[in-house]
């Protein structure tokens, strides 16, 4: 006995947009020929989650940039603006939202808006797991991370102060947001 | 350039004993840097913490990361967000994409990278 089977298979295009091959072709294409040298890593470290989470304190750690009125148009739908990135880490309390943008990135301007901070920043979300019990609690502070071409500014300085600021608000567990 | 910080830097909590969760859009960024765990939304760049507008979108993407962190096995754990964008995914063509450039269109993307370099080189020797 045979049966028709139809497969109803998605697009094949319809997968995780490849961005490392799509922004060399890009930049290729608007004539900057030596392509970035991304990050690239044979060994990964891994630390065991040691507590569990509803005892424990929770690090927000993003990219987004602090709003600052002088810095031109930040709001939502922006065209890119380079004077809204900021280069050095910084924290902020987390006990209210704070207002920051994404107007310093590349985020997808045609499809997107980054009209609402709960998309990209998840500090609301957090609060409400604490809320429920979910997790312990939601470190007193959250951490800035600029966002730098060159990785050895991120690996030698960035990272390090960021460490730093964890373990001085005894961060247990870091949720880390891109923007 | 985003997710390739966060990668950098989850990499250096781990290294010092803090457990991480990255949220993200770009997978192959992450993946390629290689990091502990990975929770990624198949959604445009700026929504790496849900839709927007939707707590719904937003909670679950977040319990999915709370999740990865209690029950990743290993380094390098990717767990995609059963979310979708939208149920056409003709958004993933237009990113960065070369077929929307023209010559004047890449002489003006030149133009405002340029300008951009120099604006952030400016700034970064303010610091």
């Amino acid at each position: 006995m045979s049966t028709t089977v139809d497969l109803v298979f998605a697009p094949d295009d319809d997968v995780p947009i490849a961005y490392l091959q799509r922004t060399r072709d890009y930049y290729a294409a608007l004539g900057y020929t030596r392509p970035y040298h991304w990050a690239h890593f044979a060994d990964v470290p891994f630390t065991p989650l040691e507590k569990p989470l509803d005892g424990s304190r929770i690090g927000l750690i993003s990219t987004a940039a602090p709003y600052r009125p002088e810095a031109g148009e930040q709001g939502p739908g922006a065209p890119y603006n380079a004077a809204a990135k900021f280069y050095r880490v910084y924290s902020a309390p987390t006990d209210t939202i704070p207002d920051v943008r994404i107007s310093h990135v590349g985020y997808d301007r045609i499809h997107t808006t980054a009209a609402d901070v709960n998309g990209y920043f998840p500090l609301a979300r957090l609060n409400d797991a604490a809320a429920a019990g979910r997790i312990g609690r939601v470190a007193p502070r959250f951490y800035g991370a600029p966002t730098n071409r060159s990785q050895r500014v991120t690996m030698d300085t960035d990272s390090p102060q960021i460490l730093d600021l964890c373990r001085e608000d005894g961060v247990d567990v870091a949720v880390l947001v891109p923007t | 350039m985003c997710h390739q910080t966060v990668s950098l830097v989850a990499r250096h909590l781990e290294a010092n004993g803090i457990p991480t969760v990255i949220m993200g859009c770009a997978r192959d960024i992450v993946e390629h840097c290689g990091v502990p765990r990975l929770v990624f939304s198949d959604f445009p760049l700026g929504n790496s913490a849900g839709k927007p507008f939707d707590v719904e979108s937003q909670r679950a993407t977040l319990e999915l990361a709370l999740r990865v962190l209690e029950s990743a096995p290993a380094a390098r754990t990717t767990v995609q967000s059963p979310q979708r964008w939208s149920d056409d995914h003709a958004w993933k063509r237009d990113y960065s994409s070369v077929e929307h450039l023209t010559p004047a269109t890449i002489a003006q993307k030149r133009r405002e990278f340029d300008e951009h370099k120099a604006v952030a080189r400016t700034r970064q020797i303010e610091r």
